[in-house]
């Protein structure tokens, strides 16, 4: 039997898991001492308490899994005799898939007639999240995890997400943004506008004055580079503002139609720790990212 | 025939005073000799900054010799840093207690004081290493003769000590490989010296000078990343008050954190003054002696510091012969009000001058702020027209770096200036133009009280609330926020992107709120961000972009 994992970082909650049958990998963070897995340490995501947390001035942190969690996670698989697909977040921006990769090379040693298939979705949250929907509907309706990986090898480059951040702190902190200028923009109005490239990895491509002309830029990637957009779902992710995710919505559904699918999701800590709060993205699916 | 010195509490005070500031012209060349335990580079900084808050206490205090020389201990007990900076806080604790009750030493007094702070020296750490100042002092206060005065004494007394610094190499064979006597010894020595000045009548009025490191030192963070390996742990420093709650004070011993310091850690420096103990040690974990030491105290200070930032740091300095090289871009900015004044340095302002309209800065004020930037280039953002002029002359008489007065005329342009100025550019002439360019694009409107009648745009009425731009009236009412208003929408706010509020000190937080809702319901698309500038004069600063 083939299982199906994502992970966290993904956006996927419990929801998605007994909606599609899918198995989930906690990716913790940690805030002040204490290491925080979501959905094992809490079972409902208080994203509201969480980001004003962060505007508090609270920095949390992520880290890397151990080699013993990934061999907990799928070993029992093995053993049982399944095999796994893990469509996971973008192994460019973390270093816990080299150490995933040492699990599974030991554990390719005790189980060797036992497949483990990887999708990586080259994102992070939404991006990530619109990925694995795709993904996890293939799997419920009985495709086979070569037939997943082969869909995704055309289609993942298919799926961009553009996004920007009023507080820059917090990508800057992780450095995990190339191409961001050294000035301290957010004080000013100016936000720079971030993608995911063909690598997984957060680009600045520009920036732009005042969050109305940002959230304008955002809506005019999906109209240049949309191709299908109404076929498939728009994910629009956000760390804790509602009101700006509205409207993009609104001017989404005023570009494309009432009808376009939009599905509104709030980040997950573990990424949202990266991107601080009123950060907001748009992943729809486009010609290239 | 000679004059016999008398070592009373002034004498002394200026001893101690002559000793700083004799270090402080030597301490970068202490600095260089520091190559034990590790290399920090900062010896001769911290017995500097050690005995300069002993210099301190003293300032206005008078008192007996007996006084002033407890005085001084506890100071720099205080105000002890690093290895060498503690164990001169002993010398001088026990040169104290050596001194108690004199008030005036004689010879033999202050020899009787010296073996006291050789002694002293000696217990400060647990495993007393030869070759370091403890020798230097143990073998100078032994050579001095004692049976002459004062001068003869110092005299013979500093000849052992340089006999005895010259030595070290020879007692410790890491000072032999890196072909340096001991820095802690020759700061001390150093030191002794500028005391046998003053107590010659050599005294100068010498400023004490900053020390070279700054006193909240600048570290690179980046030379302790996620790869990096913990190869000299934490440097560890604290003060802990032994609490009356969690031991008998009467009865107890430091021995046992002392003890259990040596078995964790290394540099192992700690003594106990009344209820407080001193805590100096390099340990990998510093969390476990915090746990550990609290079971007997409360801390009053701590101070935990990565030993490899302060390494790289010391290797860099030693690059650029002991000065920490220049960052590329420096700020100096004019803002009056406390909010405007911290808003600037949230940008990442270096300087920012107190001044403005009503105030401008002097020359002499823009030159001593550059003075105060280690920078290759420095921007200056006057922020006004009546103060580029100076700002202007200061440029032209500082020599020291490259100085580009920008034409900043408003805290909007200047505070824009400052907030895009991007750091990472290796051009200076594009760093200016895309800062012009920004600037170029803000405007700045401003509402205030009308002291007197006034015809512009709109007709102004003394005693009520105007605004205006540059030099044109474009609003006037009894109303404060219908002032704003009305000036919000003749500045075109509603073709802008971002609006920039800065209330004044006399506006009410709620009332500066309540119009930002307003405006921001008015203009749709226009980023308001409401910032407390507390700034006199103007009760409003918009700065629109």
């Amino acid at each position: 039997m083939l299982v199906f994992y994502s992970d966290t970082d993904c956006d996927i909650t419990p929801k998605e898991c007994a909606e599609y049958g899918i198995k989930m990998i906690s990716m913790p963070y940690t805030v002040g001492d204490q290491v925080i897995y979501p959905y094992i340490d809490f079972q409902e995501f208080d994203s509201h308490a969480f980001y004003e947390m962060l505007r508090a001035g609270t920095m949390p942190t992520t880290s890397a899994m151990s080699e013993e969690a990934y061999i907990q996670y799928f070993e029992p698989e093995f053993q049982a005799g399944n095999d796994i697909l893990y469509v996971h977040f973008s192994s460019g921006t973390s270093n816990t898939f080299t150490i995933m990769q040492q699990a599974l090379d030991k554990l390719k040693v005790k189980y060797p007639e036992r497949k483990f298939y990887h999708i990586d979705t080259l994102g992070i949250t939404a991006l990530s999240y619109n990925i694995v929907l795709e993904c996890a509907e293939q799997y419920k309706a009985g495709k086979t995890a070569e037939e997943i990986v082969e869909w995704a090898k055309v289609e993942v480059p298919k799926f961009p997400m553009y996004f920007f951040a009023d507080d820059l702190k917090f990508f800057r902190r992780s450095g995990r943004v190339s191409g961001l200028a050294a000035t301290m923009g957010g004080l000013i109005g100016i936000r720079p506008i971030i993608y995911l490239n063909d690598e997984g990895k957060m680009v600045s491509i520009g920036k732009e004055k005042g969050r109305a002309k940002a959230i304008a830029r955002l809506i005019q990637y999906v109209e240049e580079l949309g191709e299908d957009v109404k076929a498939h779902r728009v994910l629009i992710g956000h760390t804790d503002c509602p009101d700006i995710a509205a409207e993009a919505e609104r001017m989404l559904k005023e570009k494309f139609g009432q009808d376009l699918n939009v599905i509104t999701n709030v980040v997950n800590p573990t990424i949202g720790s990266h991107c601080g709060p009123n950060a907001i993205g748009i992943c729809f699916h486009a010609k290239h990212r | 025939m000679e004059k016999t010195i008398e070592l009373d509490s002034l004498t002394f005070a200026a001893m101690l005073r002559q000793g700083a500031v004799a270090l402080g012209k030597e301490k970068t060349t202490v600095n260089d000799l520091n190559v034990f335990p590790i290399p920090d580079g900062d010896t001769g900084d911290n017995m500097y900054m050690t005995l300069k808050a002993g210099c301190k206490a003293l300032e206005n205090h008078l008192g007996t010799l007996s006084e002033l020389a407890a005085a001084a201990s506890s100071g720099m007990l205080l105000g002890a840093r690093g290895n060498s900076g503690v164990i001169l806080s002993r010398i001088f604790a026990g040169l104290a207690k050596g001194l108690q009750g004199v008030i005036v030493a004689d010879t033999k007094a202050f020899a009787d004081a010296m073996a006291s702070a050789v002694a002293e020296a000696y217990k400060s750490v647990p495993v007393p290493v030869e070759g370091t100042i403890i020798t230097v002092i143990r073998e100078g206060a032994a050579g001095a003769d004692t049976s002459g005065d004062l001068n003869r004494y110092f005299e013979t007394l500093l000849e052992a000590m340089q006999i005895s610094l010259d030595h070290t190499p020879e007692l410790l064979q890491v000072l032999k490989d890196a072909g340096v006597v001991d820095s802690g010894g020759a700061g001390l020595l150093c030191i002794f010296r500028g005391m046998n000045d003053a107590l010659c009548g050599r005294i100068s009025n010498e400023e004490l000078v900053p020390a070279s490191a700054p006193e909240v030192p600048t570290v690179e963070l980046d030379k302790f990343n996620e790869n990096s390996t913990l190869e000299f742990g934490y440097c560890t420093e604290f003060l802990l008050r032994l609490m009356r709650s969690k031991v008998d004070l009467e009865t107890f011993d430091e021995q046992v954190i002392i003890d259990y310091l040596n078995q964790v850690g290394e540099s192992v420096v700690a003594f106990r003054e009344g209820s407080i103990v001193k805590v100096h040690v390099h340990t990998f974990t510093p969390g476990e002696i915090l746990n550990y030491v609290q079971q007997y105290g409360e801390f009053l200070t701590i101070k935990i510091e990565n030993m490899s930032l302060q390494h790289h740091q010391s290797v860099n300095q030693n690059n650029a012969s002991f000065k920490l090289p220049p960052q590329k871009y420096g700020v100096v900015t004019v803002a009056s009000g406390e909010g405007l004044i911290n808003a600037f340095k949230e940008l990442g302002a270096e300087e920012v001058i107190a001044g403005g309209q009503t105030m401008n800065p002097s020359t002499q004020d823009f030159l001593e702020a550059f003075k105060r930037i280690n920078a290759q280039h420095i921007l200056v953002f006057p922020n006004n027209k009546n103060i580029k002029m100076a700002a202007d002359q200061a440029a032209e008489l500082y020599d020291k770096a490259d100085i580009r007065v920008m034409p900043s005329t408003t805290i909007g342009e200047g505070y824009y200036g400052v907030g895009s100025l991007d750091r990472s550019l290796e051009n200076v002439e594009e760093v200016v133009e895309s800062v012009n360019e920004i600037m170029q694009s803000v405007c700045t409107g401003m509402v205030s009280t009308a002291i007197r009648d006034a015809e512009g745009e709109v007709s102004v009425h003394t005693g009520d609330f105007v605004g205006y731009c540059g030099k044109q009236l474009l609003s006037d009412s009894p109303s404060r926020t219908e002032a704003a208003k009305e000036l919000c929408c003749k500045l075109g706010a509603d073709q802008r992107d971002v609006m920039l509020v800065f209330y004044g000190k006399d506006v009410p937080a709620d009332e500066a709120q309540q119009l930002v809702a307003e405006l921001t319901a008015t203009y749709k698309n226009l980023e308001i961000m409401l910032n407390n500038g507390a700034q006199p004069v103007y009760d409003y600063i918009f700065v629109l972009c």
